[in-house]
């Protein structure tokens, strides 16, 4: 059975506002590394937000291990989003706080009001923050400040605070968009050695074609909220291409 | 085209410009006029015929009266210890129960966070201009009728009197915040308490503590002078000074005054200089 099965999916932001998603469908299967390519605007930021409904789709369905998303209570859908971790393009890592209390941060949805506010997290979690920190090669940056970090280093942070979650899968929205191409290369690879190691699938908003060709074993290419592409990887070819990517030059 | 129809289409443009000139120049002038009008009788209103010209006397005797506050009586700096610490103490406690009072007008005044924006928001708003409009000697008239002569009244007055400021520049603090931060704490499962706490707290609160620290400067300058209406410090004994007589005491209070105001904003820089 599919992990993630999304059917028919629209939305929009606004009831006057242009339609972002115009019926997208597609599986995401337990051990896939799942792209969603196209060029800017197409919509990729919007439909991966819709999984853990970040945006609310306007209609469509999105099953979750069976489970149907889009009309959880806010309850049940805290419990839904515990399950899903996520990495974002700009990291979104708090400042201010150390390594360690991001990487803890991923625990929130876990973690009761009171242990929260006094940063009381039990000591399994602190223990698995360390073995994750040490796989993602910072175990030397655990007490600084996340703001001291470099670039490559704040996603590997953002990397472990998603995988402290224990997802059953990975929304992972232009992880490597912020970052040069050597480091893009690298954190493409831990993401995809975590995943595979922890058995969790991904589903990865990528506008780096070549990446995406390279680590994804499936793909859809957006185009204006519309399919313009589905199938495996060794599917696409350079004519789809360039047909899903002609009007970025516009 | 013709060329002296040209020379005059030409002529045609220049006169309407000139006139528009003219016109403006006109009604600057008359604005001047009104303007300069209205101040000669503000000044015949306020100062002229609401003066009393025969207790001033000459301008020696003027300089008289003023010179009777040149000199400091030493005597009274003891009794000034109890109330200048009072007066501090005022605008500590005055503060620290302000930002508590201001929590509930940040919350529903920070348009991405106001739990109902049509109600919330408003309310919010309302609170902190009602705030900042009354004067903190109006608040501490209200409160001293409401918890009799003392250093009470002047607490609540101070703390009434800061939740505005410090509400208001709280809640641009959060509406300025990066939605990052927010975002990934929604989607690893956090309730709005854990958003709060872990997504926009440690945002605002380099912010939100220079506020807090640059009213608590401002309410000390205050709380000198509540006393004036019995809400408690320095303020009581300047006003016995001054209906004893006793000039030189008002100018110890003065000194007094200084030297806490001095010591405020010694520390507000400090701690502020170490916060950056």
């Amino acid at each position: 059975m599919a992990v993630l099965e999304v059917r028919d999916l629209h939305a929009r932001y606004s009831a006057r506002g242009p339609e972002i998603l115009k019926g997208i469908s597609f599986d995401v299967e337990g051990d896939d590394f799942f792209a969603i390519i196209g060029p800017s605007g197409a919509g990729k930021s919007t439909l991966i937000r819709c999984i853990n409904r970040l945006v609310d789709p306007t209609s469509g369905t999105v099953k979750f291990n069976g489970r149907e998303v889009t009309t959880l209570s806010s309850r049940d859908l805290r419990l839904v989003r515990r399950d899903i971790g996520m990495i974002f393009q700009e990291f979104n890592l708090i400042d201010r706080m150390s390594v360690m209390d991001n990487v803890l941060s991923g625990r929130l949805g876990y973690t009761g009001n009171l242990r929260t506010l006094f940063r009381m997290f039990p000591r399994k979690d602190i223990d698995h923050a360390l073995h994750l920190l040490d796989r993602v090669g910072l175990s030397d940056h655990v007490d600084k400040r996340a703001d001291e970090l470099s670039g490559g280093q704040r996603q590997r942070v953002g990397i472990a605070r998603a995988l402290m979650q224990d997802p059953k899968l990975m929304l992972l929205d232009e992880p490597t968009s912020a970052l040069d191409p050597k480091i893009s290369r690298e954190i493409m690879a831990l993401i995809k050695e975590m995943a595979e190691e922890l058995n969790v699938p991904c589903l990865c908003n990528i506008h780096d074609v070549k990446l995406a060709m390279e680590f994804c074993n499936k793909m859809i290419g957006l185009q204006d909220g519309m399919t313009m592409f589905a199938g495996p990887t060794a599917d696409m070819n350079e004519a789809k291409l360039d047909e899903i990517y002609a009007m970025e030059v516009l | 085209m013709d060329s002296t129809s040209g020379l005059h289409l030409m002529d045609q443009r220049t006169d309407q410009i000139l006139a528009r000139r003219t016109k403006r120049q006109r009604n600057w002038g008359l604005c001047a006029a009104v303007l300069f009008a209205l101040v000669i009788w503000s000044i015949d209103v306020t100062v002229v015929q609401d003066t009393d010209w025969e207790r001033i006397g000459s301008l020696g005797e003027v300089l008289e009266s003023a010179g009777q506050f040149a000199g400091v009586d030493w005597t009274l700096f003891p009794d000034l210890l109890g109330p200048t610490l009072e007066t501090l103490l005022i605008a500590c406690l005055g503060t620290a129960l302000g930002v508590i009072l201001c929590v509930p007008a940040t919350w529903f005044g920070a348009m991405n966070i106001t739990p109902f924006k049509p109600v919330t928001y408003p309310i919010a708003r309302l609170m902190m201009t009602l705030s900042r409009s009354i004067h903190e000697i109006v608040w501490a008239l209200f409160f001293v009728a409401v918890f009799g002569l003392g250093a009470m009244a002047g607490v609540f007055a101070i703390a009434m009197r800061s939740i505005g400021f410090i509400a208001k520049m709280s809640a641009e603090a959060i509406e300025d915040i990066d939605p990052g931060p927010v975002e990934a704490m929604r989607a690893a499962g956090a309730n709005s308490f854990q958003v709060l706490l872990y997504a926009i707290l440690p945002q605002v609160l380099p912010q939100v503590a220079g506020v807090v620290i640059f009213e608590w400067e401002i309410n000390i300058r205050r709380s000198a002078v509540l006393g004036l209406v019995g809400a408690g410090g320095l303020g009581l004994v300047f006003f016995r000074q001054l209906n004893t007589f006793n000039f030189h005491g008002v100018t110890s209070v003065i000194l007094a005054i200084l030297v806490i105001i001095f010591l405020g904003e010694a520390v507000s820089h400090a701690v502020r200089r170490r916060m950056i």
